[in-house]
């Protein structure tokens, strides 16, 4: 049992998410006060210690050549030098990791635990009913015995672990975070080890989605670290979804870093969705790096259900002229979960168009957090960017915290944002109700009406389907608890 | 038979009386017609039959089939075979129609003791009922009347009645926002519907809506009574005439 924070009000363990509340005046004192009698080495906690130390241990047993091995000491070197993300970081002020991860599990290893192809389509749920080609990562390790990818010669695929061990492809794979001050990238550039490389053909119009499964396995807890490198030619069109389940049997408390590098080819169109659903307790991190070429389509979708902490960030980049992006979202949070959205949309060129729309259902004392930044460069004239984030609350004690900003800097520009808490409508609920819907029937309804309205952004039917199938299990479940 | 014994009822918020004394009686297999100007409460006994609780019923009885429903939950009533056409059918974002109507008839069958119907006996059912209607499967793919024209709303709301399979069916001002083709179709719902079992009240402002759906009485409703009772004729009467008698007689 570690915990260093003496403002912890609820145990877990010391592994995983514990409620993310602000300390007291009192505690804060009392933190200071530690502060300021250790040295500096003990000014990091126990968690970034660890995560500092571990690499020591485990690093020569990741995978990659010696040139990766070196990007992987610059790595974290940086992370030790940044620390954890805490609330005095902007871009974390709602989601204070280094209060909330007071423990980092050891990192994954490569010995995963065999799964069956049947354990593998349970643990997908109603997403198992989706035609798609699959890539399967076990805990981290690519599981090429449940993966399929038969027809796919428009697809280039290999695994990101073996990937590495290739000294000249390597240095692109894991160099996304360098020069930036992400803690979080470089923790991942550290210890990543496997995931996706993807490249897609110039002109390939995949008739089938890409599934990039995460299967979370393991009964040892442990931090999972992951890297998918996609790159969508020109004029290519796809559909990528990126699931992530946990088997009944797996570990109660866990933690995962999962990135995702994506290029969008000129005139290209990526429907690029999220499904992540877990045991209620899972910490998972999500960073996705996007750059989208000119006359592009690039629509993400991300759902989450059944979470402990979520981080989902979103960095896109506008690179070519006329291109349309689409960045929605829907998530359903109970207990003391915490869904955090945080997203930043570059229009670094000018007439694109961007639009975000992101729903929230809050159980509880769950919290909803939302950070949306839209950047309109000075060059950036005839932008059209608007962002819409709304949740509904479920009990009293859930709590949303949403931050729109908008950075404009060029004149001839049409950007909005709202936020909005919203409640059952007592017209619809009658109007259900008239029609023989039991009352808790009828808001449980009304509920996937309001989550619906975000599913509706998610344009391939089967995924839809599924994505609404989990919000209704989610629904039913949460309506049983009150 | 629906009995609506001298029945006063207020807003509940502001607590202005808006039925001042109504009383009705719709025997079994009959469609009566309530016309009255803006203002007369003609909604106002729609929703309270329906159970709205935004209405509070200060004394009087509504009788359906000899049972009192003023303590009931909307969803007994519709249980019990009571329901509402709405004026304005609401829009339900995000919900398919298919799957509202499946919700609400296995709701109604579980709730009156019949079987849920298997998915394929469902759609059947809702395929040649949506036909009559002209009503294309698509658009019950797409959420409760969302994007719905006037008539597609009243159509589809006429959909919900055929498919719960009332006895009492209510239906408030039906025809409005409707051409005369849509108004054609939905009539020839409502008619299909006629039957022995059924109770029918038809709430409108315009005699039109009767030349398609005849009533077998005509009630006229100013200031929240009913003021004068009589055959189909009665209708016509009042195209001519208005409602400024009644009005006078009110004051």
């Amino acid at each position: 049992m570690q915990d260093n924070n003496i403002a912890s009000k609820n145990d877990t363990g010391g592994t995983g998410v514990e409620q993310l509340r602000p300390m007291t005046a009192p505690a804060r004192l009392a933190v200071a006060a530690e502060k300021r009698a250790s040295n500096v080495a003990a000014l990091k906690t126990k968690a970034e210690q660890a995560l500092t130390q571990t690499f020591e241990e485990v690093g020569d047993r990741l995978p990659g050549s010696a040139g990766v091995r070196q990007l992987r000491e610059d790595a974290i070197g940086r992370f030790e030098t940044l620390g954890l993300p805490h609330r005095r970081i902007e871009s974390w002020k709602y989601t204070d990791l280094r209060n909330v991860l007071k423990v980092a599990l050891p990192p994954a290893q490569s010995a995963a635990r065999a799964v069956s192809a049947s354990e593998l389509e349970a643990a997908l749920g109603p997403l198992a009913k989706v035609d798609a080609m699959r890539l399967v990562f076990v805990d981290g390790a690519y599981a090429e015995e449940l993966s399929d990818l038969k027809d796919c010669e428009t697809l280039a695929v290999a695994a990101l672990g073996a990937e590495l061990e290739n000294d000249a492809a390597a240095a692109d794979l894991l160099r996304l975070d360098a020069g930036t001050d992400d803690a979080m990238l470089a923790l991942n550039t550290a210890y990543v080890s496997d995931g996706a490389v993807v490249g897609i053909a110039r002109q390939a119009k995949l008739d089938r989605p890409l599934m990039i499964v995460s299967v979370r396995a393991s009964a040892e807890p442990q931090f999972v670290f992951t890297r998918n490198a996609i790159s969508v030619g020109d004029g290519a069109e796809a559909t990528i979804l990126e699931a992530f389940v946990a088997l009944p049997g797996a570990a109660a408390e866990s933690q995962s870093s999962a990135v995702t590098e994506l290029g969008v080819g000129d005139g290209a169109r990526v429907d690029h969705l999220r499904c992540a659903t877990d045991n209620g307790k899972a910490l998972q991190l999500s960073n996705w790096v996007v750059s989208v070429g000119a006359g592009a389509t690039y629509r993400a979708f991300q759902f989450t259900a059944e979470v402990g902490l979520a981080r989902n960030q979103l960095d896109v980049a506008f690179r070519g002229e006329e291109s349309k992006i689409d960045l929605s979202g829907a998530y359903l949070a109970r207990a003391n979960q915490h869904v955090d959205t945080t997203l930043v949309v570059d229009h670094a060129v000018p007439a694109c168009v961007s639009r975000e729309l992101f729903k929230g259902v809050l159980g509880g004392e769950s919290r909803g957090v939302f950070q949306g930044k839209v950047i309109v460069r000075p060059d950036a004239q005839k932008t059209d960017g608007k962002q819409m984030a709304q949740v509904l609350m479920l009990s009293p004690n859930a709590e949303f915290d949403s931050k729109p900003e908008l950075e404009i800097f060029a004149d001839d520009v049409v950007c909005g944002h709202g936020s909005t808490s919203v409640d059952i409508d007592e017209d619809l609920l009658f109007y259900c109700r008239s029609r023989g819907i039991p009352e808790a029937e009828a808001r449980v309804l009304l509920v996937e009406s309001f989550i619906g309205e975000a599913l509706e952004k998610v344009e391939h039917e089967d995924v839809r389907e599924a994505m609404t199938a989990l919000a209704r299990t989610w629904l039913n479940e949460a309506a049983a608890e009150v | 038979m629906l009995e609506i014994k001298d029945l006063h009822v207020k807003i509940a918020e502001e607590g202005r009386e808006i039925l001042k004394g109504l009383t009705l009686t719709i025997p079994k297999g009959e469609v009566h017609a309530i016309m009255g100007p803006n203002g007369s409460g003609k909604s106002t006994l729609a929703y309270v039959l329906a159970g709205r609780d935004d209405y509070e019923v200060t004394s009087g009885d509504i009788l359906w089939n000899g049972e009192s429903i003023l303590e009931m939950d909307p969803e007994e009533r519709a249980a019990k075979g009571v329901f509402l056409a709405f004026q304005y059918p609401m829009e339900i974002p995000g919900v398919a129609g298919l799957t509202f109507l499946r919700t609400a008839a296995n709701a109604v069958r579980k709730a009156r003791g019949q079987e849920e119907m298997s998915t394929p006996d469902f759609m059947k059912f809702i395929r040649e009922k949506a036909a009559k209607l002209n009503i294309d499967m698509e658009m019950l793919k797409r959420p409760v009347n969302v994007g719905f024209s006037g008539g597609e709303k009243k159509r589809s709301e006429i959909l919900q009645m055929e498919t719960l399979e009332p006895t009492l069916c209510v239906l408030d001002e039906t025809d409005s926002g409707l051409d005369i083709d849509a108004l054609k179709v939905v009539a020839a719902g409502v008619n299909g519907m006629r039957s022995p079992e059924r109770s029918m009240l038809v709430i409108t402002h315009y005699q039109r809506l009767l030349n398609y759906i005849v009533p077998d009485k005509v009630h006229v409703m100013v200031a929240g009574k009913i003021q004068k009772s009589g055959g189909a004729e009665l209708a016509e009467e009042l195209e001519k005439s208005g409602y400024a008698e009644y009005q006078g007689q009110a004051a």
